[in-house]
């Protein structure tokens, strides 16, 4: 029978190059995109429904682990998200929330994921690839709540810095799990020092809770120097 | 007389106004109010739709809010109960789950903790 697991991947792989996957992963993709068919209906915009509440933007919540003992890398990270689903209204988030388990309660190496809809949780994507992150390290036991008041603070446009905000994420680490917002633009510094403020007021964190802001050119830097490739094919 | 009638106490403009709403039904139909009134005509960054914490959080109560949404993948220990040694006892919690094949690569879960170095 169809495994719907398999089935729910991101079927948007062919808009990426896929020069380096290996031949086992390009087997796979042709396996899940002959079973795509419960995607295509996700691929419709999501609208409020009547009586609902509407957000100023849709959004989607994706998830993603680590796969332990499997190599790293960008193409790797892109096959282990998973769409969790898109929603339009308060009502509709809702929804979502209450039938996913809170971060705090996750284990292992795992993201949640929530990006305006069309953004990809991704460095690459268009809307992130100029742009930044703050990032909080919270030590364990409050990313439960920080998380619920940061993506509120997103879905209810209290940021106030226009179209600039991409999406959120709580990773849940080993020792200490962190949150972060992304934007677009990460050289507007009248934007990142707003968001930076909203975050101290939404998420009521200690005076001395440190905030670092890394844009995503840092990120890719980093990654690549920490694995130590920049491959032959131009990929990493 | 007219004296009299210019006395009057002076009090604080009120700058916000906290309403409390208990039931969706209690909100305006009309978006261009924010519950309890309109605050911004215009917000910084244009128009905007902005809701406070405190109402998403009365939302949720909501009937609208509390239905499952339709097409939620099945995440073992995300979007469903982890479900670590139910699998030898049958699966009567979760009969419309049929996943059972993706459940050995949740078994090696405690074992990540040596790649956390990578953020």
């Amino acid at each position: 029978m169809n495994n719907k697991f398999d089935a729910l991947k991101d079927d948007d792989s062919g808009d990426h190059d896929q020069d380096n996957v290996s031949p086992k992963d390009c087997e796979k993709e042709k396996s899940e995109d002959e079973e795509k068919d419960p995607n295509t209906a996700k691929k419709k915009t999501v609208v409020p429904g009547a009586g609902e509440h509407p957000l100023q933007y849709n959004y989607t919540f994706w998830y993603s682990r680590r796969t332990p003992g499997r190599p790293a890398s960008s193409q790797s990270y892109e096959q282990n998200i998973k769409q969790i689903g898109s929603f339009a209204s308060v009502e509709q988030f809702w929804r979502f929330y209450s039938h996913m388990i809170r971060p705090g309660d996750l284990t292992g190496h795992s993201d949640f994921h929530l990006f305006k809809e069309g953004i990809k949780p991704m460095w690459e994507d268009d809307a992130n690839k100029s742009g930044g992150k703050w990032i909080i390290r919270l030590r364990k036991g409050l990313a439960s709540r920080c998380w619920e008041n940061l993506i509120l603070a997103m879905l209810g446009e209290q940021f106030m810095v226009g179209e600039e905000i991409c999406g959120a994420v709580v990773s849940v680490r080993f020792q200490e799990d962190i949150i972060s917002i992304w934007n677009k633009t990460a050289s507007d510094q009248a934007t990142t020092a707003r968001i930076r403020d909203t975050l101290r007021r939404v998420l009521n964190l200690p005076p001395n809770t440190i905030m670092e802001y890394k844009t995503h050119t840092d990120s890719i830097k980093a990654w690549e120097d920490f694995h130590g490739l920049v491959n032959a094919s131009g990929g990493r | 007389m007219s004296v009299s009638s210019q006395k009057t106490t002076s009090r604080a403009i009120p700058a916000t106004r906290r309403v409390t709403i208990s039931d969706a039904a209690h909100m305006p139909h009309d978006y261009s109010t924010t519950p309890g009134g309109t605050l911004f005509s215009t917000t910084p960054g244009g128009t905007r739709i902005i809701y406070d914490r405190k109402f998403l959080l009365d939302c949720r109560s909501s009937p609208l809010a509390r239905t499952p949404p339709c097409c939620l993948p099945d995440i073992p220990g995300v979007t469903s109960p982890a479900v670590p040694a139910a699998k030898s006892d049958s699966a009567h919690t979760q009969p419309a789950l049929n996943n059972n094949h993706s459940q050995p690569a949740e078994k090696g879960a405690g074992e990540d903790a040596q790649f956390e170095m990578d953020i």
